[in-house]
């Protein structure tokens, strides 16, 4: 008798899954052998399940009715524009996601800048600001020409000097000057 | 879930971070203390059709000029402060004196002067990619063919 006084005690919180492995073994073979314990069982099953379902469609009712207000009162709220647009801003802002999107931008901006150090020839437009530019030439009368190869990225100032005072090649080689 | 309460500090740790890092790398730009100028002296003919191996990360460039014949004859390099000047010893009594002015969006400014026996025959300011491609300068000439001088810097 002093089990079975100890085992009712303890049926409830077996329904309920409180007890751990050792205790819940000792109940649940307490509770088929003996038929009086295994009646209790019954009638607390029974009542849990009727609370149960009692609670539930409460529940369900309360909820749907909070629910169903929020949601009028929704739809019947009218916003102006300014808080419309910082809702959105907040919804915007709370997402998850974003909290990665600002180190991520920062990162590929510095992995952007740093390409620079690895890759010289290598800068944001694809690679124009690797050309050499000339900024103003004077040549004191000489003739001279500027050539700018987009396909080689080559930047060449030609100075065509004087015909004098050179050797004959010199003079052949100066005045027919590069081809380009 | 106790993590994902602290990841908005942490993110907000980390974006200070790294824009406290860009804003160094922005500074270190602004300030490199010298500039290394570079001048490659080659001769540029119609002789024969040798194309001087040691000229060969400048093959495409140099083929733009349409000579047969390139070949490398010296090559100098020089520290120079900003605003200062260093002359550069070019073959046939020439000289070029090179004086960086300015360093904006990884581009150096050079004041170039090229003269031949204290004759100025060219001035120029021209800017190059820093550690980037080079400038030519050619023209004067040399043994029968053209020098062509290629102008490169890099900050210090």
């Amino acid at each position: 008798m002093k089990d079975c006084e100890t085992i009712r005690e303890s049926i409830d919180s077996w329904l309920d899954g409180e007890l751990n492995p050792a205790e819940s073994e000792l109940v649940r073979a307490h509770v088929s052998s003996c038929s009086d314990c295994s009646e209790v069982r019954r009638q607390l099953e029974k009542l849990q399940l009727a609370l149960k379902d009692e609670l539930l469609v409460e529940a369900s009712q309360i909820e749907s009715l909070l629910f169903w207000r929020e949601f009028e009162r929704r739809i019947n709220e009218k916003r102006s524009w300014p808080m419309e647009l910082a809702a959105r801003c907040r919804a915007f802002f709370a997402t998850p996601q974003i909290a990665w999107a600002v180190p991520a931008v920062i990162v590929l901006l510095l992995a952007a800048l740093s390409l620079d150090a690895v890759l010289p020839w290598w800068r944001f437009g694809g690679g124009r600001n690797n050309f050499a530019s000339v900024e103003s030439i004077d040549a004191y009368g000489r003739s001279v020409a500027l050539l700018r190869q987009d396909e080689t990225r080559t930047t060449v100032i030609w100075l065509y000097e004087d015909q004098e005072g050179e050797n004959e090649a010199a003079e052949e080689a100066t005045k027919s000057g590069p081809a380009f | 879930m106790k993590p994902l309460k602290k990841l908005p500090s942490l993110v907000l740790l980390f974006s200070l971070f790294l824009i406290s890092r860009v804003e160094w790398m922005g500074a270190a730009e602004k300030n490199p203390q010298s500039v290394q100028v570079t001048i490659r002296t080659i001769l540029a003919s119609n002789k024969n059709d040798e194309f001087d191996a040691k000229l060969k990360e400048m093959e495409q460039q140099l083929k733009t000029l349409k000579y047969r014949s390139y070949r490398f004859l010296k090559e100098d390099s020089k520290e120079i402060a900003w605003r200062g000047t260093q002359s550069f010893e070019i073959p046939g009594g020439r000289s070029l004196s090179v004086v960086p002015q300015e360093f904006q969006n990884n581009r150096i400014a050079l004041k170039i002067r090229l003269t031949e026996r204290d004759k100025p025959l060219l001035d120029t300011t021209v800017t190059v990619p820093n550690k980037g491609n080079y400038l030519y300068l050619g023209g004067p000439p040399h043994e029968g063919g053209n020098l062509v001088l290629s102008i490169s810097a890099a900050t210090q």
